[in-house]
């Protein structure tokens, strides 16, 4: 099991040589809770039966003067336990973004780009800023998450944050591989309409807005797409993620388990999905 | 007269999970120094408790049992929203009642220096939201 969404931002470890952490952790994050040690995180994934979890830094700089969590931070928790894969982090508003993505893969061994609009501030479809680090993840051959939908960041701006301003990026980049997470909530439809149409778009189940995490994922999956949608017309794209610590991993996990989907959906959802996605093991 | 606060950690591997303190709060209350008077032991949380029971496995599942019978995951319950002050969703109702339902501490008298238990009276840290590092408080009052 894979989960393809987690934020280390409540790490012990990290804060211990970063004195910058705890500032960016509350006031750009907006995450309150007191830090636990990496031992709970492990928990956290033992307890869900996540075998593999993505752990994903977002680069403020421009915007807020902090990175939450930085890539060389992402690389050391990946060197600690072979239970996390390192996705990196870079600010679209500074010139050398694509040159600083190019070295945290080549360099750190980082195999993902984590994007955040709402709170890096930039426009999803700028072709001057935003648009070369999509260019230099497809050259790199890497996935991009990026954050679209509802930002629970006091500071996230959520109308920078809407999917089908991903449109004109999948166009012309048809190679490029993108992952929407919380299925882009509240605009469910607009990031459905892009995976429907692209399949290099890939949605995660990290729904959270109101009441229980199977609540939540229950009403957008059975009420608002209807529950056949996902493994009628893209069983391939859907992801399991948690967005830990916004919320536990086992209850992200027993939301998509109470969907009640056949075992092979329930399977490339889990896992297999994430699995060739991230080409471990070969990919399928 | 002595009052000394103790607290000490625990870090939890389970959503639910009972641990066994009662040898960590023996060696604590023989540390204190007090001879005669009374230990509290507490949690630090609201969703784990503290409580004595027979330490047998069987009566563990027994008890956990109980209390997710009596508290069910799936009802609905109000607190499952947002919570603004932790920036998490609190979305753990079930673990708040089942720790209200066993309680969050235990007192004991001390005598001689040693805690006074029945031969089969277990303490245990109940953890019912974990994993988690969590903390307990041992207070011993007394001469």
């Amino acid at each position: 099991m894979i989960d393809i969404h987690t934020h280390p931002v409540q790490i012990a470890e990290l804060y211990d040589d970063d004195p910058n952490l705890t500032s960016a952790v509350r006031d750009v994050f907006g995450l309150y809770v007191e830090p636990q040690p990496l031992a709970t995180y492990i928990g956290h994934l033992d307890e869900a039966g996540i075998d593999q979890a993505v752990v994903l830094p977002i680069d403020c700089t421009t915007a807020h003067g902090h990175t939450v969590v930085s890539n060389e931070q992402i690389a050391w928790l990946v060197e600690r336990t072979d239970r996390v894969i390192g996705f990196a982090s870079v600010d679209p508003n500074e010139p050398d973004a694509p040159a600083k993505l190019e070295r945290a893969v080549k360099e750190l061994g980082l195999v993902g780009l984590k994007l955040d609009p709402s709170l890096q501030q930039f426009a999803i479809d700028d072709p001057e800023r935003a648009m070369p680090v999509y260019e230099a993840a497809a050259e790199l051959g890497i996935p991009v998450l990026i954050h679209c939908g509802m930002s629970w960041a006091e500071r996230g701006r959520t109308a920078m944050a809407n999917p089908l301003l991903l449109e004109s990026v999948v166009q012309r980049l048809p190679e490029l591989r993108v992952v929407i997470p919380h299925m882009g909530w509240p605009w469910v439809g607009e990031a459905l309409a892009l995976a429907l149409k692209h399949r290099n778009v890939y949605l995660d189940t990290s729904v959270l807005f109101s009441g229980t995490p199977s609540e939540s994922l229950k009403h957008v999956v059975d009420v608002v797409l209807g529950h056949e949608l996902i493994d009628r017309s893209i069983p391939r794209q859907v992801l399991f993620g948690s967005n830990y610590p916004r919320v536990d991993p086992k209850r992200a996990a027993w939301a998509v388990r109470e969907l009640g989907f056949r075992p092979k959906l329930e399977q490339r959802i889990f896992h297999d999905n994430a699995r060739d996605l991230l080409n471990i093991d070969g990919g399928a | 007269m002595q009052s000394i606060v103790t607290r000490f950690g625990i870090q939890t591997t389970k959503d639910t999970e009972f641990i066994d303190i009662t040898e960590r709060a023996r060696e604590l209350t023989r540390s204190s120094g007090v001879r005669d008077g009374l230990a509290l032991v507490m949690t630090m949380h609201t969703t784990t408790a503290i409580t004595v029971n027979e330490g047998l496995e069987d009566l563990e599942d027994d008890i956990a049992e109980m209390v997710a019978r009596l508290v069910p995951a799936g009802a609905a319950f109000r607190h499952a929203r947002f919570l603004h002050s932790d920036g998490q969703m609190a979305v753990n109702a079930p673990s708040h009642l089942r720790g209200a339902l066993l309680g969050m501490q235990v007192a004991v008298p001390i005598e001689g220096g040693e805690l006074v238990l029945g031969g089969r009276q277990t303490i245990y840290f109940v953890e019912l939201d974990g994993p988690l590092y969590r903390e307990a408080v041992l207070h011993t009052l007394g001469v």
